[in-house]
């Protein structure tokens, strides 16, 4: 069968809605963008923990670590899933689960602009978990019906997850919420903090070459604005219900384009922080993930070296 | 160096869960580990925080057989099947109607034993 061929079975099965599994042929093309979208992904899911993890030695309950410490975890875990599904895709390209990890490390990947800045009070903690986490389970609840199944699949488990992390989140605001005024103005200051890298972490308005074909090819069914969109109908009521103000003067509901209208993000400070990992924090994370890595490295060689002793005997 | 891990790496095991000795193994995902040990506790931790179960399988992933996905013939479906279906027999009920019976099905078999079950327990009780 002539490749051209192939192609055209392959975008009709994308078009009958039928799910691509990791053993199918694929072109090249779709393999390419799926990779790259999930790899992203699992880095940004294992960066994600840092940000929040500074926070479990200084939760201000036995309780609030308890849960702060089981989110952290369900991240890393989250990565793990995800590498898992990256490793499939790359390994006919004569990629290992180690270039996909230490791919972060020499910064040869990208993972969200979020996870580059700093979380200077607990109150930061309680918006990571409520509007970043927020953010994120838009972006991945609209990417359950992808056309790639074991991606699907593990989003499921995924989005399972991110319920218990919407509540937990929440739950941190609300107490501060209806805390003392130094609590309310510490919650205020966090926000002001993050709402522009939340604007921004949609990405760019305009559908980009890349975008348009993962949306040609089913593995994304919105767009970045679309999706930037329903963030803002969901969480901006709900932020100024506490009697939070949001940081943008701008932000309104056009009723006649029936959208938000909301004052753009600086585009190309956040780009060079995510291209160059240039954030406030993006050295002090990799550094710590690159001493996890490669600090462990004798013990997975050690395990490696007891399997294969016992294949021997 | 860098390279030497890349090379060997671990294996990858499928990982089947059952939830409670009443059901089957389901399978959930994979890990990647050293030995089937440390694959069960990668399973454990990846797919147990939360969910309870009662016991993990993993199994080496080349030791699975499957059906390819391209051949859709495997599972066609050359013709009726309502002969083997209960929804084949719906005139039942209206023949019953004709003896003046009702049709009867599985559940209300059941429901109808759970319901003397609890009678039993009752009338224990009150002895
Ligand atoms: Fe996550
Ligand atoms: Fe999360």
């Amino acid at each position: 069968m002539s490749i051209d061929q192939r192609e055209r079975e392959f975008m009709e099965r994308i078009h009958r809605g039928e799910k691509i599994e990791a053993t199918d042929w694929m072109p090249d093309e779709y393999r390419m963008l799926l990779l790259k979208l999930i790899h992203m992904h699992a880095v940004s899911e294992i960066m994600g923990a840092y940000p929040e993890k500074e926070w479990v030695p200084k939760a201000p309950s036995l309780r609030r670590k308890l849960g702060i410490m089981a989110k952290v975890q369900d991240e890393v875990g989250h990565g793990q899933l995800l590498l898992r599904v990256a490793e499939d895709l790359a390994a006919p390209l004569g990629k290992t689960r180690e270039d996909l990890v230490s791919d972060v490390i020499h910064g040869k990947v990208k993972f969200h602009n979020v996870f580059h800045m700093e979380t200077k009070s607990w109150a930061d903690a309680g918006v990571i978990g409520w509007l970043v986490d927020g953010a994120a389970i838009i972006n991945q609840v609209a990417l359950l019906d992808t056309s790639y199944g074991p991606y699907a699949r593990v989003l499921k488990r995924i989005c399972a997850e991110e319920s218990f992390h919407m509540q937990h989140g929440e739950n941190i605001i609300l107490a501060l919420a209806m805390g003392t005024e130094e609590q309310r103005e510490m919650l205020q200051d966090a926000l002001n903090r993050w709402w522009e890298s939340l604007i921004f972490f949609f990405g760019p308005q305009h559908v980009t070459k890349a975008a348009q074909r993962m949306l040609d090819y089913k593995i994304r069914t919105k767009t970045n604005e679309e999706l930037r969109q329903q963030f803002l109908n969901k969480y901006v009521p709900r932020i100024r219900s506490i009697g939070l103000t949001i940081p943008d003067p701008k932000l309104r509901y056009d009723e006649k384009e029936k959208k938000w209208i909301y004052s753009e993000p600086d585009w190309e400070k956040f780009s060079r922080i995510v291209r160059d990992n240039q954030g406030p924090k993006s050295q002090e994370r990799i550094a710590l993930r690159r001493f996890a890595h490669v600090e462990q490295r004798w013990v997975r060689e050690a395990m490696m070296r007891s399997r294969d002793k016992l294949a021997v005997v | 160096m860098e390279r030497s891990e890349g090379q060997g790496l671990f294996d990858v095991y499928e990982v089947f869960v059952q939830k409670s000795q009443g059901e089957f193994h389901t399978h959930v995902g994979s890990v990647v580990a050293s030995s089937p040990d440390h694959a069960l506790y990668m399973a454990r931790e990846n797919f147990l925080r939360r969910e309870p179960g009662v016991n993990i399988w993993v199994v080496p992933r080349e030791h699975v057989h499957a059906t390819p996905y391209e051949e859709t013939d495997f599972f066609a479906r050359e013709m009726d099947r309502k002969y083997r279906e209960v929804s084949g027999y719906s005139e039942n009920g209206r023949l019953w109607r004709m003896f003046r019976e009702k049709a009867l099905s599985i559940e209300e078999i059941a429901k109808a034993l759970e319901v003397q079950e609890l009678q039993k327990r009752k009338s224990r009780k009150e002895k």
